[in-house]
């Protein structure tokens, strides 16, 4: 066991981790932070995805060792207070979520997606989002979701 | 219940390897191999990960020759501007590797040592269990062929057949000291110690590419065109003399290069050889007569755009 001191959502979190815990874990059995879904555990599905210093990364496979002295953010550290980040608000808007449980991943990996490319086509986000798998597969009304959110951001 | 080490030197990195002897496995971005420790594939106690170490994470990349850090990340070679303008065959096959959030952590270091695959070894213990003996793990037999002596499982790496067909070198630290050698001869033809002409404790730090080829072409065969491993990849360059280094990975255990004066060649020679040195068995997902009929399908491609 190690003693870590993490920076989850701004807040610093001091906690007793395993050495080959993934940030995963601590967050959900640790932290209490259940936002971040367990889906396949085996980097495939993307339901697990948070940011570490404003990089996408996957929960299941980064050690929570690695993620000492840097950021992490999590789908719990989106909105602020009631008001929806805009691509959280565009997926309500547009009915981009079934059962909801790929949603956090997918909005996980659309924040940083539309850092970097502001103005993406149809194909492009359908390449940015290639690896969150929505088992609903409501996968049309998410990428349109995303590309309201991307106008949104634009303004 | 485990060790974690973020060594910040080779030198380092090395002596914690040999305070392990046997017990220990490199991370880069650790992708890979997570899995594996996940279905109990791997059970070693420390992990020794290289994704701090100094100096080991620039791209130099110019009209003449290219220099990457072996921790560079996919994600950064495949959106370097450098290496779209002068190695475009890198940035492509890299951007052909899983998906683009794996792509932000896998390395170019852990994409050349990835190791070999094979539909009845990476399953889940409960799986294993359930079929029984398999030679590369605890058994005495090939699920896949009945043999008894050998294993057939696929080197699946993307960047190193478009690297072997750029002609890389590779820097490669070890305690018995630094190396420089042939992309493609540290990859053994066995399914089981496929790194078998690696020292144990190697640590690749650098990948040299010294021309840039005159030509180039890439393709990667899979289910979907996100997220799967390979199930055939061929990269190929021909140089200002006319030389063709044509590279398949995903149909052996590991990569198979043809080398030869594009004078001397004929698109049936190629096929013939690229089909008499693949040793394919029908360990993929795709049915292994359709994997075989794609390597004269791709080759033949190849040929004609050339």
């Amino acid at each position: 066991m190690e003693k870590v001191q993490l920076n989850v959502n701004g807040f610093p979190q001091v906690v007793l981790v395993g050495s080959h815990e993934t940030i995963l874990e601590t967050l959900r059995n640790r932290l209490n932070l259940t936002g971040t879904k367990q889906c396949c555990d085996e980097g495939t599905c993307g339901s697990c995805t948070v940011l570490m210093d404003g990089k996408p990364v996957l929960g299941c496979l980064t050690p929570t060792v690695r993620c000492v002295g840097k950021e992490i953010v999590t789908i719990e550290g989106v909105s602020s207070g009631d008001n929806l980040h805009p691509v959280q608000k565009q997926l309500v808007q547009n009915g981009g979520m079934q059962c909801g449980f790929c949603t956090p991943g997918v909005v996980m990996t659309a924040i940083p997606y539309l850092k970097e490319n502001p103005d993406p086509s149809i194909d492009d986000i359908k390449e940015g989002l290639s690896g969150n798998l929505c088992r609903c597969t409501g996968y049309k009304k998410i990428i349109e979701a995303v590309k309201n959110a991307a106008e949104e951001l634009n303004g | 219940m485990g060790h974690y080490f973020r060594p910040t030197t080779i030198k380092e990195a090395l002596s914690l390897a040999s305070d392990w002897p046997g017990n220990y496995k490199y991370f880069g971005g650790g992708t890979d191999l997570q899995i594996y420790r996940k279905q109990k594939l791997l059970n070693n106690e420390a992990i020794i990960d290289l994704s701090e170490l100094d100096d080991t994470c620039s791209i130099k990349a110019d009209e003449n020759s290219m220099k990457l850090g072996a921790f560079v990340t996919l994600d950064e070679i495949t959106t370097s501007s450098d290496i779209q303008t002068h190695f475009p065959l890198l940035a492509e096959a890299a951007a052909s590797v899983a998906t683009p959030v794996i792509r932000k952590t896998a390395t170019m270091g852990g994409n050349l040592l990835v190791n070999n695959r094979c539909t009845l070894y990476n399953q889940s213990k409960e799986w294993r269990d359930a079929v029984g003996s398999c030679l590369r793990e605890v058994g005495n037999i090939c699920l896949v062929t009945g043999g008894k002596d050998k294993c057939f499982s696929r080197n699946v790496s993307d960047t190193a057949p478009a690297l072997i067909a750029l002609n890389a070198v590779v820097i490669i630290h070890s305690q018995d000291g630094k190396k420089e050698i042939p992309l493609q001869d540290i990859y053994a033809r066995d399914g089981i110690k496929f790194h078998d002409h690696l020292d144990e404790d190697a640590i690749v730090s650098e990948i040299r590419v010294p021309t840039k080829p005159a030509s180039w072409w890439f393709k990667k065969l899979r289910l979907r065109k996100t997220l799967d491993f390979t199930s055939l990849t061929v990269a190929a360059t021909v140089d200002s003399a006319g030389i063709a280094r044509v590279c398949l990975n995903g149909v052996s255990m590991s990569p198979v290069l043809i080398e030869e004066s594009l004078k001397k060649l004929t698109v049936e020679t190629v096929i013939k050889k690229a089909r008499k040195n693949c040793k394919t068995v029908d360990n993929d997902l795709m049915p292994l007569k359709y994997r075989r009929e794609m390597i004269n399908v791709y080759l033949n491609e190849w040929w004609k755009s050339k």
